[in-house]
């Protein structure tokens, strides 16, 4: 007990986004064989949880795909905490369906009315009657919210809730009908087996583009990608200094990119 | 603490409002707080799974209890009892790999994760609970009961059917609503099988999203102290009023049959 307490200021403890946790607890490994005496705890639970978990004191790192709203802003000013962030790399969405459905690529506009409930059979898009079986997060997943924001829309009502990324990616195999989306992270070492990725174009005779292609994030160019975001408190900045210097080493920006991520480049 | 978080939830959103509507959204902009489509999700559901484990269960205590050769029920009640230390997850999981595609195949759906794939885990999980009160139930009607029976010459199904089950009917009503509760509050199996879509439910073949997972789905992400959170102590305060009359039944019935045979 008395040696646990004082191993806890050599712990620094991560804590959010299910989409980072996957990389984060990749980039921990490494970095506890590089520097032993710092120990990294890492759990999940959604963006909220971990910038919550900023706000209690249970944390240290917040990892979040999501900028932080106003709502927590607020709270973090009340009981007067200043944060800090960190962009440690960038994440595409990929949507996914089955490998037998007959389109390669979809447009942005498509996709909208596929994912607000506009268009409940596929036959608008693919000219086969099929019902679309939309495969979402819950609300309280980042990747949810990213979509939501970006496309401007309300979800679907009939849309299902899944429970992670992989339970979306199951689902798809076995529904000729389904539609996904998930980290692109997931899709890349996952298996490809049975489901297909699409490629997002915006206006007709543009090139698409493929979520899963690095030089195209790298440049901004997808649709549907976003900053993966570390917050901190300021206050606590020594202490997990260490970890965040790793994640900018070169090995760090190598454990990004194996992991299916983009790293950033400064 | 329940209490008082749920009258602040009902501060701000109508109670007419709370049990009429017909959408739970409320992370929509105007924030749909409605427990209607919830409520007859975990109803549906449930009802599902007792439909399938009631006549299951009780006919497998009767033959446990009755017509079982010792050896058979020693073999059979372990592995029975063995079911309830199934972790919801594992079933769960069946739920999403066996269960499920097998239910989309029957029906010639595209997806199996509706009510009837909880409902089919649910009675697995409720199954133990019914059958273990039931032969309990049953084994304890006197046997002069069923000697009586046989002395006018009832054979031994019309001895088990209007003499023996109707004698140890408060047990087994008892078993039903244990096992009811036990349906009622499991959380982890129906949010990974039922698919979460919180719409009204038409039928056994639509997604559900029941009460339990609705809570655990929302709660970990919620802003502390918002309409949205005092929301999920409102609808727990369902649930547990629920439980708690389906509780105390069970135990009027199980306190009836003490006294019956006392």
């Amino acid at each position: 007990m008395l040696i646990s307490c004082s191993a806890d200021n050599n712990t620094i403890k991560i804590k959010g986004s299910d989409t980072e946790v996957n990389l984060a607890v990749q980039l921990a490994e490494s970095f506890h064989t590089f520097e032993p005496g710092i120990f990294v705890s890492i759990s999940g639970g959604g963006s909220g949880l971990g910038i919550s978990s900023l706000l209690n004191g249970t944390g240290d790192i917040a990892n979040s795909s999501r900028s932080i709203n106003t709502g927590e802003t607020l709270l973090f000013k009340k009981r007067d905490i200043k944060i800090d962030s960190f962009i440690f790399a960038q994440d595409a969405i990929a949507f996914v369906v089955a490998a037998d459905l007959p389109i390669d690529s979809i447009s942005i506009n498509d996709l909208t009315h596929l994912l607000n409930g506009d268009y409940k059979n596929w036959s608008v898009i693919t000219g086969k009657d099929m019902p679309v079986n939309i495969y979402g997060r819950q609300s309280n997943s980042g990747t949810h919210d990213f979509i939501k924001k970006k496309l401007g829309i309300d979800f679907s009502r009939y849309a299902k809730q899944m429970n992670g990324n992989a339970q979306i990616l199951e689902a798809i195999k076995t529904d000729h009908s389904g539609v996904g989306y998930v980290g692109a992270g997931y899709v890349a070492h996952g298996g490809m087996h049975g489901i297909k990725v699409l490629s997002i174009y915006s206006k007709i005779n543009e090139k698409s583009v493929s979520p899963l292609n690095a030089r195209v994030i790298a440049s901004g160019d997808y649709f549907f990608q976003r900053p993966l975001f570390q917050y901190y408190k300021a206050g606590s900045f020594e202490k997990i200094k260490p970890f965040i210097d790793f994640e900018k080493s070169d090995l760090g920006k190598k454990i990004i990119e194996s992991a299916g991520y983009y790293p950033v480049n400064k | 603490m329940l209490l008082y978080n749920s009258a602040a939830f009902f501060a701000d959103v109508k109670p007419v409002d709370f049990f009429t509507g017909s959408q739970w959204d409320p992370e929509s902009a105007k924030g749909k707080y409605s427990i209607a489509p919830l409520l007859v999700s975990t109803g549906l559901v449930t009802l599902g799974a007792m439909l399938i484990a009631v006549p299951l269960g009780i006919f497998t205590a009767a033959f446990l209890s009755e017509l079982a050769h010792p050896k058979l029920k020693n073999i059979l009640k372990p592995f029975i009892e063995m079911l309830a230390a199934i972790p919801s997850v594992a079933i769960g999981f069946l739920g999403i790999v066996l269960v499920g595609p097998g239910i989309a195949k029957i029906f010639g759906l595209a997806n199996g994760l509706n009510a009837l794939n909880g409902a089919v885990l649910l009675s697995v999980m409720a199954l133990p609970t019914i059958i273990t009160i039931s032969e309990d139930a049953i084994n304890a009607v006197p046997q002069s009961h069923r000697e009586a029976s046989l002395a006018l010459v009832a054979n031994k199904w019309e001895t088990l059917f209007k003499v023996t089950i109707p004698a140890a009917l408060p047990g087994l009503i008892a078993a039903v609503m244990l096992g009811l509760g036990r349906a009622l509050g499991e959380t982890m199996t129906v949010l990974m099988a039922t698919g979460n879509a919180a719409v009204l439910p038409t039928g056994f073949l639509d997604s559900v999203r029941t009460i339990t997972a609705t809570i655990a789905i929302e709660m970990g992400e919620v802003p502390f102290q918002t309409t949205h959170y005092f929301a999920l102590f409102a609808i727990a305060v369902v649930l547990f009023l629920i439980t708690l009359a389906i509780n105390l039944a069970g135990e009027y019935f199980v306190n009836r049959l003490r006294k019956f045979h006392a």
